[in-house]
């Protein structure tokens, strides 16, 4: 535990030291959040445009799925900004960089996560929580504290959900087998496919991004649960899927890493 | 140039390759969406279901067709210095630029092609309602995309960063080329700005041409024709002041 607690301290530190970095370069700061945002927006844009003309997507009106795109939105936003430059884990070894991780008395995987913030899923963030703040008054939701409480773990647990497969899509690097472009397609599959009711793809697909990829536990089960369209009492554990993934994923990162061997500078 | 352009898009085959994949998913996504959306209605804003999937196939690929490299290799060469051997040819640095885009496209055309028919299954197409008219607006709207971005890219030598404004830029052109809402559906104010930009010019009047959505193509022709002919002139003109701010900073 006390372990644990250290690790959190010094990751505080490194994403301080790393703000302080981009604040250097504020016009670049701005840029990045805004161009997240913009990038979000026009997506949900298109949904917008698309629900002037038909009221319903499959049973679901225009602030449902805003509901929907902003939780999963901000899962999104949550997984993203510490994981962010775990991105560039496959140059960080290229580069011979990695070694100097494993020399410093402090977890490398928190150092790699330390070593600089997504900035655009600060834009991302933005959009999320602002689709959820209006969505949540103008969908029909009896709020409770205990379905706001669900909420919240069904975002947390959403972000470990798409965490756990991008750690475990990142581990591999250490091996040089590089998941870069792998991870854009996740990335892109969790965010065209789970920011839309899983009920219109049907069939197979609407299988396979519940029960192999499970995008579907990311904001569909939850907000379909908030929104009361599902009313099975497991959908209420969805949350915990994130928790039990996240598990398997860092066992393969520990893995990989007692298989990492130095490229030799 | 025009061969390099190619190459370039050759030695980069592994990023088109996953664009070509995203592609098919967004595609697939569409028609998902799109399908839902009719449900058992027949027609909507004058296009049947068949029309629109056919439609929405059609400007996506198109819109990876119209896509455009230059803006980013013409900003990196400008921040690397490599610019001075471009301006030293004897040939003219827009016309090369062109070349190198026109010979790019050409290399990731190359690449599409095998994904089209998996495209054209995952979406749907239907037979072109007037395919000469598609072929002549498609061709001239690529000419504006090639030109936009010229004009993009020449904004690099005035400001030192240009990523975050082409970044921008490829968003609202995408958005307002129609590639995922035909603009027959845009609501109020959002459908004439969609109308005046040239943007549409890339995704939906050749496609909506296709699908037999846009009958009459003189008026769309005479417009696009006075795009390329205003972007043209704008073009030398924005040339010639950068070039004389080039030669000063050189100097």
């Amino acid at each position: 535990m006390a372990e644990v607690v250290r690790a959190l301290r010094l990751y505080v530190l490194l994403q301080r030291a790393s703000a302080r970095g981009a604040m250097q370069y504020r016009l670049n700061t701005a840029i990045g959040v805004l161009s997240g945002a913009i990038w979000q927006g026009t997506g949900f844009a298109f949904i917008w445009v698309v629900m002037h003309t038909f009221p319903s997507l499959a049973g679901w009106g225009l602030a449902e799925i805003a509901f929907l795109y902003g939780m999963r939105l901000t899962a999104h936003a949550l997984a993203m900004i510490p994981m962010m430059s775990v991105h560039d884990i496959h140059w960080v070894v290229r580069n011979g960089e990695f070694d100097r991780f494993l020399l410093r008395p402090l977890n490398p995987l928190v150092q790699l996560m330390g070593n600089r913030m997504g900035l655009a899923q600060f834009g991302d963030l933005l959009v999320g929580v602002a689709l959820l703040a209006v969505a949540s008054q103008n969908a029909q939701v009896d709020w409770s504290l205990s379905l706001v409480a669900f909420c919240a773990l069904a975002i947390v647990g959403g972000a470990l959900i798409e965490a756990a497969f991008f750690l475990a899509l990142c581990s591999l690097s250490l091996r040089m087998i590089d998941t870069f472009a792998l991870r854009v397609f996740l990335d892109d599959v969790f965010s065209k496919f789970g920011s839309y009711p899983m009920k219109i793809f049907g069939g197979v697909t609407e299988w396979l991004l519940t029960y192999v990829l499970p995008v579907a536990f990311v904001a569909y089960i939850p907000s379909s649960v908030v929104l009361g369209k599902l009313d099975t009492p497991w959908a209420l554990a969805a949350p915990l899927l994130g928790v039990i993934l996240v598990w398997p994923a860092y066992l393969i990162w520990r893995r990989q890493l007692t298989h990492y061997q130095s490229v030799g500078h | 140039m025009t061969r390099v352009g190619f190459l370039f898009a050759l030695a980069y085959r592994s990023s088109i390759v996953m664009t070509c994949v995203t592609l098919v998913a967004q595609v697939f996504l569409l028609r998902m969406i799109w399908t839902a959306v009719y449900g058992s209605r027949a027609e909507a804003a004058g296009l049947t279901l068949e029309a629109l999937l056919a439609y929405l196939t059609l400007a996506n690929l198109q819109s990876f067709a119209t896509q455009t490299l230059v803006s980013r290799v013409i900003h990196h060469r400008i921040r690397s210095g490599t610019v001075f051997f471009d301006l030293a040819r004897p040939i003219g640095y827009l016309r090369q630029m062109a070349a190198f885009q026109a010979g790019n496209t050409a290399g990731s055309l190359l690449l599409l092609a095998p994904v089209v028919p998996v495209v054209l299954l995952v979406g749907s197409i239907t037979a072109p309602v007037n395919g000469p008219g598609y072929v002549v607006t498609l061709v001239l709207g690529y000419v504006i995309a090639v030109q936009l971005a010229l004009l993009i890219s020449l904004l690099g030598f005035w400001m030192l960063e240009i990523g975050a404004v082409s970044l921008l830029y490829q968003l609202v052109s995408q958005f307002f080329a129609g590639t995922m809402v035909p603009l027959a559906f845009f609501p109020g104010f959002l459908g004439t700005l969609a109308e005046v930009l040239p943007f549409k010019y890339m995704g939906y009047v050749p496609a909506a041409i296709y699908v037999g959505h846009i009958s009459d193509i003189s008026g769309p022709l005479l417009v696009e024709l006075a795009w390329v002919a205003g972007l043209w002139a704008l073009l030398a003109l924005a040339w010639s002041r950068t070039h004389r701010r080039v030669v000063i900073q050189g100097g």
